[in-house]
């Protein structure tokens, strides 16, 4: 009895031990030693009790809450790469307003200290008023080509870091699908080791479980899933209506694909079913890269093939200095490719500004060029070149600004389920502590209890001396 | 609930990021003296302030062509006060020309008309930067190319330019022209400066034919029809000076307008815009108060332990 009491005793000491040691390690769940008192023998007295036994070293988790905190990481996920794109997206349009400490004008400065794209566009129009003015000037159209230029390196240089975003968005979801099919197959593993070391022990394998759970958090932060729990004790995952995971074997793994518009999505490899998902930053990367930076990529398409066709359109019915008529201003389709006719660039007197080939004074098409500036444009829904890209910009703000507020929301959310699970699984010293103190205590009784027996044998033995 | 050593811990960590972000946020505000930087900290803000900034833009280019065309207003003005001294003193040759006078005087009276016409071609080719101002729209050749005889007199004015104008936008919709053409025989459109069918303005041709009477010595001629001809002339002159006082008084109009303007526009962009530098400090207090208080209750609390008291 004693010797059971003592080696009850000491596990308890070392699973404490273990608690201790494994106390700033945030996968561990806190372990507690079971006991229970031994059978007991039955005699003339009725049953009597043989001491202590230790039964099982039971893990002290809260499955409800482990399952919301997966599924709410798939949810951090989801809006943190959202986040970090769209703050890309805000820095790469230059728009960040701010004060010029002199004049006490709000002006928009890029990053490169230069002014942002809405301000070129305004430039633009207003060279085209200045040349209105003088329209013959050299210096006059001189300036209208630099605003041109000027306007239309910023919107290329503005699709490009757009594409380049896309670009890195495409190459962080083929990152996370190789994260996803390695923490997969991790799992599998996890499962198989479970199966393995609980059959027909009854006890739980908590260390293999800790991490197993480690690496489903891990992949809830990529996608979201299902999970089944199978009574052997391993675990199925569903991703997207797919069984990728049964027991120990990986049925299925995850595998981008281009479907031919460069947007890279998902599909499981061996039966090439699309796996459309709701959460996760693949899915995150996903939704803003066809979201919210495509609005903007095609805000500035628009403006750039808005502003082609309607300043060539008007500019080819002008004269130049030489009385020279049909030339376009500016060439390309899109914002990738939005340039100045190089022609006009080499010749400023090229420029067609005059509406009457004799007079090269007349500014007629100067200022109808000028006038565009306030005109609603068709093919922009009836805005304005400034109001359409106003709302580009301050639809990504919008897009931006609600994710960090539902960030600020999800980190509370979050914030409460991990104390949940700390109060829970949470492992404390100083409860350790004072446990390992009741484990000594009761340790050195039980070995005062093989000392008293062993005193009250000799003294029997003693009898006869 | 049950609170482990970690949950101190984590809780800190949790607590000091929220201040320290609020502080850094409102740190900013002060320091900028903005409530909105990025497009995401107020999109609605954001849009009004980046129209309000368009608005300003166009405004300040309304006010360069507002000023472009004030410094033009002065060289069409030099320009038009240079022809009424050639007119006046034309039309006081035109009278001092009698009878009275011998051949010889008046021949002397000839040679000044003469510089009287060189000198009014000259205005009327008046050059501002490398346009034409009187030439109507066909600003990149002089408005007047004038012949010369065997004595080397000026003759044949011939007007080359158009009567056009080139109208530049001082407002929103609102344009205006300072230089008018130097002659428009067409009857319609801006008044011609030295020639004008409907006040039957015709300075130059006038000029040359007093010099013609001049040196024919035919003063009955002079009287009859230079006299009258060039008080016509300086009528138009007249009207002229008007129009071009009446001008330049809309151009001041305009730009004291687009200065308050500009100054309306950029109130409310800093009614969107600027932090209320107050309310941010007294805010940025309060937030390091709390920073402070949960820093010093921390270090106090994760300090201590069970292990402190056995040994």
């Amino acid at each position: 009895m004693g010797t059971r009491a003592l080696q009850a005793q000491r596990q308890g000491v070392e699973v404490t031990g273990q608690n201790l040691a494994n106390v700033n390690n945030p996968a561990y769940a806190r372990q507690r030693l079971i006991m229970r008192a031994s059978s007991s023998q039955s005699g003339s007295m009725g049953s009597q009790g043989t001491g202590v036994q230790a039964v099982s070293i039971q893990q002290l988790r809260d499955t409800l809450n482990d399952r919301q905190i997966r599924s709410e990481t798939s949810v951090s996920g989801f809006l943190s790469r959202q986040q970090s794109a769209l703050q890309n997206g805000q820095a790469l349009l230059g728009e960040t307003l701010q004060q010029d400490p002199q004049t006490g004008t709000i002006t928009g400065v890029a990053t490169s200290g230069s002014n942002g794209i809405l301000s070129q566009v305004n430039n633009l129009f207003n060279s085209f008023q200045s040349l209105s003015t003088s329209p013959a000037s050299q210096t006059a159209r001189q300036s209208v080509l630099n605003a041109s230029q000027e306007l239309a390196a910023r919107l290329r240089s503005a699709s490009g870091r757009l594409s380049d975003l896309s670009g890195s968005l495409n190459d962080s979801i083929t990152a996370d699908t190789t994260k996803t099919n390695s923490l997969i197959t991790d799992i599998a593993d996890l499962n198989n080791q479970i199966v393995q070391a609980e059959a027909g022990t009854g006890s739980t394998a908590n260390d293999l479980r800790d991490l197993r759970q480690q690496k489903l958090e891990g992949l809830s932060s990529l996608v979201d899933y299902n999970t089944a729990d199978n009574p052997d004790g391993s675990v199925n995952i569903t991703i997207g209506g797919n069984l990728l995971v049964s027991g120990g074997d990986v049925l299925d793994t995850l595998q981008t694909y281009d479907p031919g518009s460069g947007s890279l999505m998902l599909r499981t490899a061996s039966t090439n079913t699309p796996v459309s998902l709701t959460g996760g930053s693949i899915q995150g990367a996903i939704e803003v890269r066809d979201g919210a930076l495509k609005d903007l990529q095609s805000g500035l398409n628009s403006l750039a093939r808005s502003l082609i066709t309607e300043i060539n359109q008007v500019h080819r019915s002008g004269y130049d200095l030489s009385g020279n008529t049909g030339a376009d201003l500016l060439t390309g389709t899109s914002a990738a490719n939005i340039s100045v006719n190089a022609a006009i660039v080499a010749d400023p007197r090229k420029l067609q500004a005059s509406g009457d080939p004799t007079a090269a004074g007349d500014n007629q098409t100067a200022l109808a060029l000028a006038r565009l500036s306030s005109q609603p444009i068709t093919s922009l829904g009836q805005q304005t070149f400034a109001q359409q890209y106003t709302a580009s910009v301050t639809s990504l703000g919008q897009a931006l600004n609600s994710t960090n507020t539902r960030i600020d929301d999800q980190s509370i959310v979050q914030s409460m389920l991990l104390a949940q699970r700390d109060s829970v699984s949470g492992v404390s010293v100083d409860e350790e502590m004072t446990n390992m103190m009741k484990y000594q205590k009761a340790f050195e009784a039980s070995a005062r209890l093989v000392t008293t027996v062993s005193e009250m044998l000799d003294s029997v033995i003693n009898l006869k001396r | 609930m049950r609170v482990t050593s970690n949950s101190f811990n984590n809780a800190v960590v949790d607590q000091l990021n929220r201040l320290s972000s609020k502080q850094y946020a409102l740190q900013r505000q002060a320091a900028t003296g903005q409530r909105i930087e990025n497009p995401s900290d107020n999109p609605d803000a954001t849009r009004q302030v980046l129209d309000l900034k368009t608005r300003l833009q166009t405004q300040g280019q309304y006010q360069n062509n507002i000023s472009a065309l004030s410094s033009q207003a002065s060289a069409v003005y030099s320009a038009i006060q240079g022809v009424q001294r050639a007119s006046n003193r034309a039309g006081e040759i035109a009278i001092l020309a009698d009878g009275t006078k011998s051949p010889d005087e008046l021949k002397t009276y000839a040679t000044e008309v003469n510089h009287l016409i060189e000198q009014a071609v000259q205005q009327g080719n008046t050059k501002f930067g490398d346009t034409y101002l009187f030439g109507g729209t066909k600003s990149d050749k002089p408005p007047y190319v004038l012949g010369h005889d065997a004595e080397g007199r000026p003759t044949n004015p011939t007007y080359q330019g158009n009567t056009n104008s080139a109208p530049t936008e001082i407002s929103e919709g609102v344009s205006i022209s300072i230089a008018p053409p130097a002659a428009n025989s067409s009857g319609s459109g801006p008044r011609g400066l030295l020639a004008d069918d409907r006040s039957g303005a015709d300075l130059l041709k006038h000029l040359v034919s007093l010099r013609d009477h001049l040196l024919a010595g035919d003063t009955a001629a002079i009287s009859s029809t230079d006299r009258p001809a060039l008080s016509r002339d300086e009528d138009n002159i007249l009207y002229h000076v008007a129009d071009h006082g009446a001008l330049t008084a809309r151009l001041e109009a305009a730009s004291t307008a687009a200065t308050a303007q500009n100054q309306s526009v950029r109130k409310s962009i800093s009614q969107q815009t600027d932090a209320d530098l107050a309310d941010t400090l007294v805010q940025l207090g309060s937030v390091q108060t709390a920073y402070q208080a949960a820093l010093q209750s921390a270090a106090k609390l994760m300090g201590t332990s069970l292990m402190d008291y056995i040994r």
